[in-house]
């Protein structure tokens, strides 16, 4: 029962440090940005393809992700289009609810990259959306506030301090992921009040239950994203690992 | 998962109008052009041929074709590449006129347009009452008009995730391999629609 209490320490003096570090942060200088813009260009458009990500498991990979296929396109997605019959905002407030109770991660793991504003912006999303938005069914502080949420865990932890993707890895039913991510992922949740919770008073049924409703509610507010890939790839294996491994690492600069 | 919601906006901006003097406004007119047929009141089949003829203008294809081979534009012989190209822009268009539809509706942000030379680099952010996703478009100056030949969505390249599979494909298949895969696809994809 200590961790909660250190939790709430370290979210009460990462309030006062966002005051002191709102004020110092100024938008990029000019010489970063031409440093971008340059970079951006850097690459020689004839030159042999960079892969981001390596994959040795390609094989097992590829079974995993023939799996989540049938899984995807046989199960979770007719459940989902069943439960669209709950209204939209509904199914939005359920998504943010458990977005807000995963907060702490976000926090943690800004404060990790010595991103204190950004720590900052999601201890008052935190606060502002509990209370005002009603425990976090409404993500006022987006709407009203303008902060929006941003996103960090700890595989963009691991990135900023320069650890690697790793080996390509999909993981059943939850989809792309990399080696770094995946232990990640393993530490994010236990930063998170919720699965750390579950992980000591649940069993492993009510786990992935609870796992599966998260995703069927994700997917009833999605439009057929996955489907319209799948049409769309010559492969789409292949191209879902660029893109999975290009967005982590715009997500680590960031 | 919020990678397919990144996926889903890989085909947002494919086109881009010749003309136009700074790379905003050349992007804005296409953009402006593209919402003003899905806004209109006509039926879904008469607004992909509206949009379906003008898509090539707007693309730079050969910045587009060589940034998607890489090495293989230079193996390829020129009958390869031709024939690769015409292609390419099938499955590019085909993949944006089966998409264009969730587009309708939203507005888009002009953030910021950087210009070096003959490269331009332009922040939009795209908002609908679903989405709020940055797109970046990059482009190159030929012929004195801006051509687009990359889309990032969220820091994913549309150009980078196609020349990953495409060249995987090339190296195992061959430019054979690649083009009847190709035909295979837009058969499959003209099918849908």
């Amino acid at each position: 029962m200590r961790l909660p209490i250190l939790l709430l320490i370290f979210l009460a003096s990462l309030v006062f440090v966002e005051v002191t570090f709102a004020k110092q942060t100024s938008p990029s200088s000019g010489s970063a940005l031409n440093d971008d813009f340059d970079s951006a260009f850097a690459d020689d458009p004839l030159s042999a393809d960079v892969q981001l990500i390596s994959d040795p498991l390609e094989r097992l990979n590829r079974g995993v992700f023939w799996f989540n296929d049938k899984m995807y396109l046989y199960f979770l997605k007719p459940v989902a289009r069943a439960y669209r019959v709950v209204p939209r905002p509904v199914r939005k407030s359920v998504r943010n609810f458990f977005s807000n109770l995963s907060n702490p991660v976000r926090i943690v793991n800004s404060a990790l990259q010595f991103k204190f504003a950004d720590a900052g912006r999601e201890t008052t999303r935190f606060f502002v959306n509990t209370t005002v938005g009603l425990g976090g069914l409404f993500d006022v502080a987006d709407r009203w506030g303008k902060i929006p949420k941003k996103e960090e865990d700890f595989g963009q932890t691991l990135g900023f301090y320069h650890v690697g993707q790793g080996p390509y890895l999909i993981l059943p039913l939850f989809g792309a992921s990399s080696v770094r991510d995946v232990s990640g992922l393993a530490i994010d949740s236990l930063l998170d009040p919720l699965t750390l919770y579950m992980s000591r008073h649940w069993s492993l049924l009510d786990k992935a239950g609870y796992r599966g409703g998260l995703a069927v509610n994700y997917l009833s507010l999605d439009d057929d994203s996955y489907e319209k890939i799948k049409r769309d790839a010559l492969d789409p294996y292949l191209f879902m690992r660029s893109a999975y491994a290009q967005y982590r690492v715009a997500k680590v600069a960031k | 998962m919020r990678i397919l919601c990144v996926l889903l906006f890989m085909t947002l901006a494919l086109p881009g109008y010749a003309m136009a003097t700074s790379p905003q406004e050349q992007v804005k007119k296409m953009i402006d052009g593209v919402f003003a047929v899905l806004n209109s009141d006509q039926s879904a089949e008469v607004k992909r041929t509206e949009i379906s003829g003008t898509v090539q203008k707007f693309l730079g294809v050969e910045s587009l074709s060589q940034r998607t081979l890489g090495v293989y534009w230079k193996k390829g012989t020129p009958e390869e590449l031709s024939r690769f190209m015409a292609l390419y822009v099938k499955i590019l268009e085909r993949t944006y006129l089966n998409r264009v539809d969730d587009y309708s509706g939203g507005t888009v942000d002009y953030i910021q347009e950087r210009v070096k030379d003959d490269k331009a680099i332009l922040d939009t952010k795209f908002v609908s009452s679903k989405f709020d996703i940055p797109v970046q478009y990059k482009l190159v100056q030929k012929d004195g008009t801006w051509q687009i030949y990359d889309v990032l969505i969220e820091g994913v390249s549309l150009v980078r995730s196609y020349r990953s599979s495409y060249n995987e494909i090339l190296r195992k298949e061959g430019f054979g391999g690649l083009m009847k895969k190709m035909e295979e696809k837009l058969v499959q994809m003209e099918k849908v629609s």
